[in-house]
């Protein structure tokens, strides 16, 4: 999996490319990890290109939201696959994690 | 693709974590074969992979290599996956997962996986047959195949 991380003034966007399972995770969960360290507080995971996702990239996701939220910050997930967005609404992730059509959807509602 | 036509695949997989490649370069090529709809390749790639991953992490105390073998058949619009391993006994239908979630304080990662492969399946059989585990899931694909094909 391919992580391209950017910067839109204070928001950190990850664009993820290929497949977030048990395999990969551990990457993510490092560099989103270091983010935080750097103290980005504003994040936005980009799905377009994700073709895949288990509970393994769940869990990270679950994590630095966490981890996120108990620093005041935000995150919002966005341009997932339907059947991408079907796994977290199964896993009950949809009801408190923000999930928009687009990139540009997940820019404006943080800078509101 | 006509339904009624009978196809199937099997292979192993060694229990190490790298082995997920191989599981999904095998769906895939099955899947493409039966003109599945890339949903439904995912969901069953989601399911089988929480499953390898469960038994790979969990199935065995050694660290010696064992293999997972994975057998699908297709009839009828239904698509049978039998997976049998030789770790500890294990009924993914024990495992309590978790109720309607909806706020992130009460939403813990445990049972997860086992949750995800309840929802993604239409039914999941467990066996102990001697030293191995035997888990038959089925999964209605009728309303899967791709528009192309049919």
């Amino acid at each position: 999996m391919e992580i391209i991380e950017t910067k839109e003034k204070d928001i950190s966007v990850f664009k993820l490319n290929g497949r977030l399972d048990s395999n990969t995770s551990p990457s993510l969960e490092k560099q989103l990890a270091g983010a935080m360290e750097d103290g980005a507080k504003n994040m936005i995971i980009d799905f377009a290109d994700l073709d895949y996702i288990s509970s393994a990239g769940l869990r990270i996701i679950l994590k630095t939201t966490k981890d996120l939220r108990r620093s005041d910050g935000n995150i919002v997930l966005c341009a997932m696959q339907d059947y991408v967005k079907e796994v977290f609404e199964i896993a009950g992730f949809d009801s408190f994690l923000p999930i928009v059509p687009s990139l540009d959807d997940a820019l404006a509602k943080l800078r509101i | 693709m006509n339904p009624m036509v009978c196809c199937k695949t099997s292979f192993k997989l060694k229990n190490n974590l790298s082995e997920l490649d191989t599981l999904c370069r095998n769906l895939q090529q099955f899947g493409n074969s039966l003109g599945l709809t890339k949903k439904c390749i995912f969901q069953i790639n989601l399911a089988l992979d929480e499953l390898f991953t469960n038994i790979i992490s969990y199935g065995y105390p050694d660290s010696a290599d064992h293999w997972i073998n994975i057998a699908i058949s297709h009839e009828n619009g239904t698509l049978i996956i039998r997976i049998e391993d030789t770790g500890v006994p294990f009924d993914p239908d024990s495992v309590k997962t978790p109720e309607l979630i909806d706020k992130i304080e009460d939403c813990r990662v445990g049972g997860l996986g086992i949750h995800l492969i309840k929802k993604l399946m239409d039914e999941i059989v467990y066996e102990r047959c001697g030293n191995k585990n035997i888990l038959t899931l089925k999964k209605n694909i009728e309303t899967f195949y791709d528009e192309l094909t049919t």
